[in-house]
Order: C-alpha cells, then structure tokens, then sequence
C-alpha cells in the first residue's frame, strides 16, 4: 500500500493560474529569476513594503530610494536561504499578482502595482488581513511578515527602534 | 539616538571576539566532520548505528553510544556553526540556524514554526528554559497510552543525570525587565512566577540564546554530547539529508521489516542538492531529526504504519503573544528572554478539560517581535518606535490532551519535504481568548499603558476594562488570531501497543526491527513545558536501553570530570 502522504496545497498558486487564464504569456514575468526578485516582482515589492513599513522610511527622495533599494537586495537574500519548495510557491504568488488578473482577483488592486498609492495598497493588504479566506490570509502574511522581517532584522532599521545592537563584552 | 550609537560587530570586535570556539578547536584536533564545507561524503559508510539529527535527543543519544564503544555515525541536514559565527543578528540567524531558513509555517500558513536546522539543533538556538517534564503530563500518557512506566518518580533519575550533564539549575540572576513585568504582573493578582531552570554555564546575560550563543554559556548538544561523541570518534555528516530508509521487502503477513540502509543526500545550505547521494549501512538506525523531519523521514520510506498514526498528532504549544507598552524602559532584548514563567493556568482546570496555558515571556529583538506583533503602516510603525518600552508575553496552550485537540499531521510536499497540516479549531481559540484576557489583565497590573493582543482586529487597550470587553467581544477565528510556535511534539508517539503508538516504550519503531526514534517526536502529547529537558532524558532512557541491547554494556550520562 502506497503510505506516502502527499500534501495539495501550497499557496494554490497553480490552479489560480489556470483561472486567471494568464496561460504561456507568464512564461516571460516569472515571479523569480533564479532566486531573486524579477524586475516585475520588485516593482511589486516595493509598492508594497511602502505600505507596510509607511514613516518607518526616509521621506522620498534618494535616501528613500537607497533604502529600498537596500532592502530588495536584502529580500533577496532572505529568499535564497529558503528551500527550493518554499522558493517555489513565493515565486508563483509574485508571478501571480505581477498579473492584472491575479492582482485584481487577489489583492483587489485596480493599478498596477507601479502606479497605486501607498494608501491604496494599503487598504488592500488591510483587507486581506482581515479576510476569512485562507488564500487571502497567505497572502497576507507571506507578502507583509516577509518584508517585516527582512525590514526589522535590518541594522539600518535598529536607530529607528531604539535597538542598540547586541552587546559585545 | 544617532546611527554612530549602534554597536555593530562585523568582524571581530568587543571581549566577545577573544572567546575560544571549541568547535574550531575540536576540528583542528582531528574531528571526523564531512559534508558541505568539510569534505565530500563517500558513496557509502558502515557503522554501527547510524543517527538523524544532532539536536537534543541525537545528541543525547550519541555521546551514549559512543561512550558504550559503539561505532557512530551522526547526519545533520543543517550546516556545522559555532559561537565565532554566532554574531548575534538576527539577519544571520533564521537563515542559517532554523528550518527552511527561518520561513517553517503549518500548512495553511496561520501558524509560524521555529525550528532549529544546524548541528546541535533546536538546542543551539532555544532560550534554555529546562523543565522537567510535568508529573501530570507523564501520569496522563500511562492512562492514555499504557506508558505507566514512565512515572515522574521513575523519570527522575534519568532528569537527575540530564540536569548534572547540561548544567541545569535555577536563573538566580536578576530577571530581565521584560520577565519582571510578568512577576509584578502575577504578584498583584495573587499569583506567584516561579524561577526557570535554564541549562547555562557563565552565562553573560547578554540575550540572544535564540540567535546561537556566542559565548558558549548555553549547554546545548552543540557544546556538550556533540563534541564528546567527536572525541569519543564518533562521525559526523553536515549537510546531508536523511533522504529514506531502503526496506527490507515485506516477508508474508507480517508487517515487521528490517531497515537495509538509510540513503543520504548531500544538500546546499538551501536544502537543494550537492553531489551523489550517500548510502549508509548499520546494525541500528536512530531516529531524531524533531518532531515534523522524523516521521517525514519514514513517510517518505513507505515505513509500515498499520494503524495510520505516522504523522499524525503532532503538537505545537500553539502560542500566543500580547505586547504592553510600559512607562520605564525594557530593553526586553537584553538579559536571559526566559528567567520566570507561571503555571498557574494549566491548572485551573481538569487536564482534559478547556485548554490550559503557561506563561512566559519571549526576547524583544525587533525582526522576531515586530513581525509577530501584526500590523501595517503606521500602527505598525507605533509599535516599532515603542519597542524600547515594550514588554512581551507568551501563552503557551497545552494541545493534545482533549477530545478536540488531535493536533497535526505531517504530510510530504510534492519534492519529497514535510509540511505540518494543523487546523486551528475552537477549542484552541478559546484557549487564545482566554490567555489574551489573562495576559492583558497581569500587564495591565504591571502598570501598563497599552496593551496589545496579536489579534488582526485588535486595537490598543488603554485599561484593563476596556481590554477585556474588547477582548471578549472580538471574533476568535483562524488566522486573524495570531499564532506561533516554537515546540513541536509527536508524530511517532509512543505507546505500549502498536495500534495506539509508532514506537514502543523503549523507543523502537513498532514495525522496524533495526529503527527507534529518539525526539520530540515520540511524545503522545504535548507537555505543558517547554520541551528540551524530555527529549533530553527519554533519549538518554532509550539510549541505555539500546546499548544494552546492542552490545550488553551499561551507559549513564555522566557528568563531565
């Protein structure tokens, strides 16, 4: 008897795929691209750790910018200590909503994700976080505990939160 | 605060920089260490017990059989780290030092999990809170699963020799601010906060236990039974999966087999593949890579499992987190996370009645805790700014001891890795509810000036009135009501018949002749305490029995010198 267990979840990305009809045109806006971020998916990224990290970033201007830009790298970072499953599953959440249909069907965000308003995407995420929906609720928590923690583990991030850093001696 | 104020030690820096590391010191002596950075791993290897994991229970379990003269050969899928890499960031640390590289979570993605993966395990990155295991968890387990052998009064010799070992004895230091805040919350509703044991030698007080200790104070396998076991000349494999166990083919009706060998893959620090895979051969196979990764392991080696109870009731302390702002500093990052807990609430009630939860406190660093606070934009940006003052408490649920608490089940993805399948049903969100009102009502009798229950509707509660209204009328629902966890327990309990266990009392698979399991795994419940001094001193229980069986001679764990 076959005793192996094997799990059908995931974030549910694939079927999704299939509903929103994104087909072969996905081929070419994969969420990842070899571990890292594709262009796409930091646009994506950005929108939203400007929503959820709000004042906690430099006013805009250039060192708004360096820090984003810090912090993709950072995400990128964390992302490739993940196993390959894991990997796997963020990448097609982000190539999902780097979709017009995922994103809308989603998130609820009309913009594309270059265009919506720190408010707008933060109403959405807000949304999420209060769904009854477990697909939502992934969402959620996978695109904001991401960005947090990557965010919050970040040295450049401790003088904002009075953390000294540890102690040496 | 200016940005030159921050204390940041890339390289070498501070007294810290001249401790010895007795992991480069033991490589240096000849250690027989290879996989990932240390050597390419043969095609096969022989010895005489071969075991999975090299955290509390394999490490227990290896410097017993080394010391019983056997031949042994330890597998540790996570990487080879020590206190010089040990830099105390937490940006470093759940990469490097936790399961799938710090991003574990239950199916469903409601509940994070906390795991170690790295040698020494779970134990290189925990808060050194001891507990024996309590008296009315080990008499539930022999009414429940015939395990009436394992009495606390028996038990205890076995805590006694653990406890000598690992150093265990009460935190006599001045309580964190962050652990004050639970006692003067306790002390002014009549409830006493007892002192935790912890299992730390010259500790500096410094806090980042759960960031791998960088000074060798926490008595972790790392330190301890995984060094002696190297002198002793045992073999240790790093990242290298236990992939599965080649079976012996079924021989008529019986359902008892033997184990062959155990195929091992090398791994990158991903957890992807690196080279040709390993086969090892042994007279015997212990099993303990934790709770999730060991009954994984069999799933994927089709183990037999005749009463389909391999994965299942696997438990979480399914934790749950309220935060206060104080008046006074807390700093809740510095000093020991875990010096006082309370039990308090696992008692007020039958066992086997509504769920029971302990109270502790968890260390304020801002990646972990901000994450698990909740929040967006600027409610998350509040909370940021008054983290200096912010003091953190923990309920920890007692799952498995009710009708409606069957915990989880381990399932395999479609690659072949274990995910953890644990709905949250109604009885654990009672629970929730319930800690939330006791942990407000101790932080608001702490002199608290806000209170916040991670809760996705829940909002800052100015007084203990308001916070309790607020939280009895909020919807306690999956995945707005915030959980994690850091204890994972069964999945191949034991039991004394095979239909209600995995393995035996003595730590043997039911079915597999040549397999026992030795972790957190083999726990039919959960504990009601944190779990490190139980796998410590059933894997030492299970060892002497297994070095008598193997070759008739009489193991203890000794304490050093």
């Amino acid at each position: 008897m076959q005793r192996r267990r094997f799990l059908k979840l995931g974030l549910g990305a694939t079927a999704l795929l299939a509903v929103a009809g994104a087909g072969t045109a996905l081929l070419n806006k994969h969420g990842l691209v070899e571990g890292r971020l594709s262009a796409p998916s930091r646009q994506l990224m950005r929108a939203i750790t400007v929503a959820v990290c709000g004042d906690l970033l430099p006013p805009e201007g250039p060192a708004r910018e360096a820090r984003l830009a810090q912090h993709m790298d950072q995400l990128d970072r964390q992302i490739a200590g993940f196993p390959p499953a894991l990997r796997g599953d963020l990448g097609q959440l982000l190539t999902l909503l780097g979709t017009a249909p995922g994103r809308l069907g989603l998130m609820g965000l009309r913009n594309p994700w270059a265009e919506a308003s720190a408010a707008e995407v933060q109403a959405r995420l807000q949304a999420l976080g209060r769904s009854s929906l477990a697909l939502r609720q992934q969402v959620f928590h996978a695109l904001r505990d991401l960005n947090c923690l990557v965010f919050f583990n970040d040295p450049a991030s401790w003088a904002l939160v009075g953390y000294p850093g540890p102690r040496t001696n | 605060m200016s940005s030159s104020d921050i204390r940041d030690n890339d390289g070498p820096s501070g007294v810290i920089a001249s401790i010895s590391d007795p992991i480069a010191e033991g490589l240096a002596r000849g250690w027989k260490v290879l996989g990932g950075p240390h050597g390419a791993l043969p095609a096969s290897l022989d010895c005489d017990v071969a075991i999975v994991g090299s955290g509390a229970g394999a490490g227990i379990t290896a410097e017993m059989l080394a010391r019983a003269g056997l031949k042994v050969l330890i597998i540790e899928e996570g990487p080879l780290k020590s206190s010089r890499d040990f830099r105390q960031r937490e940006s470093d640390a759940y990469t490097q030092l936790y399961q799938e590289g710090g991003g574990r979570k239950t199916a469903d993605q409601a509940i994070p999990v906390l795991q170690g993966r790295c040698v020494g395990g779970s134990t290189t990155v925990n808060w050194a809170g001891s507990f024996r295991t309590p008296a009315e968890t080990l008499a539930f387990w022999g009414e429940r699963f015939g395990l009436s052998t394992l009495s606390f009064d028996a038990m205890t010799p076995w805590f006694e020799q653990v406890e000598k070992r690992l150093n265990i004895s009460p935190w006599l230091a001045e309580p964190n601010a962050n652990n004050q805040v639970l006692r003067r919350g306790l002390e002014r509703i009549g409830i006493p906060a007892p002192t935790i044991n912890r299992n730390v030698k010259g500790c500096w007080n410094l806090g980042s236990c759960g960031l791998g200790c960088p000074t060798n104070a926490k008595q972790s396998m790392l330190v301890t039974t995984i060094p002696a076991a190297l002198d002793l000349g045992a073999t240790l494999l790093v990242q290298t999966r236990a992939e599965r166990f080649e079976l012996q083919s079924k021989l008529g009706n019986s359902d008892e087999r033997e184990a062959e060998a155990l195929i091992c893959q090398p791994i990158q620090t991903d957890g992807s593949p690196a080279g040709a895979p390993l086969r090892v051969r042994a007279k015997h196979f212990v099993v303990a890579g934790g709770a999730i990764n060991s009954p994984a392991l069999l799933l994927r080696s089709d183990a037999p499992d005749p009463f389909n109870l391999l994965g299942r009731r696997t438990f979480l302390h399914p934790t749950v987190t309220s935060s206060s702002v104080m008046p006074e500093a807390v700093n809740g990052w510095a000093g020991a996370p875990l010096a006082l807990y309370s039990d308090h609430f696992l008692s007020t009630q039958p066992m086997d009645g509504v769920i029971g939860y302990k109270l502790e406190t968890a260390p304020v660093h801002p990646g972990l805790v901000l994450t698990n606070l909740g929040g967006i934009g600027s409610a998350l940006a509040e909370r940021a700014r008054a983290l200096p003052q912010t003091a953190v408490l923990i309920g920890l649920l007692r799952d498995g001891f009710h009708p409606d608490s069957i915990g989880g089940s381990v399932k395999l993805r479609r690659d072949g890795s274990p995910a953890l399948d644990y709905p949250v049903n109604a009885y654990l969100l009672d629970g929730a509810r319930r800690a939330h009102l006791t942990m407000a009502e101790v932080q608001f009798a702490a002199g608290a000036k806000s209170v916040h229950p991670v809760h996705e509707l829940a909002q800052d509660y100015r007084s203990w009135a308001e916070a309790k209204a607020a939280i009895q009328a909020l919807p306690y629902k999956p995945y707005i009501t915030g959980f994690a966890s850091a204890h994972v327990m069964g999945g191949c309990g034991m039991a004394a018949d095979a239909a209600r266990g995995v393995v035996r009392p003595d730590g043997q698979h039911w079915q597999l002749r040549n397999v026992s399991v030795h972790d957190g795994s083999t726990f039919p419940t959960s504990i009601g305490a944190n779990p490190q001094m139980t796998v410590y001193s059933q894997a030492a229980r299970m060892t002497a029995g297994l070095a008598r069986r193997l070759n008739g001679r009489e193991v203890r764990l000794l304490a050093e010198g």
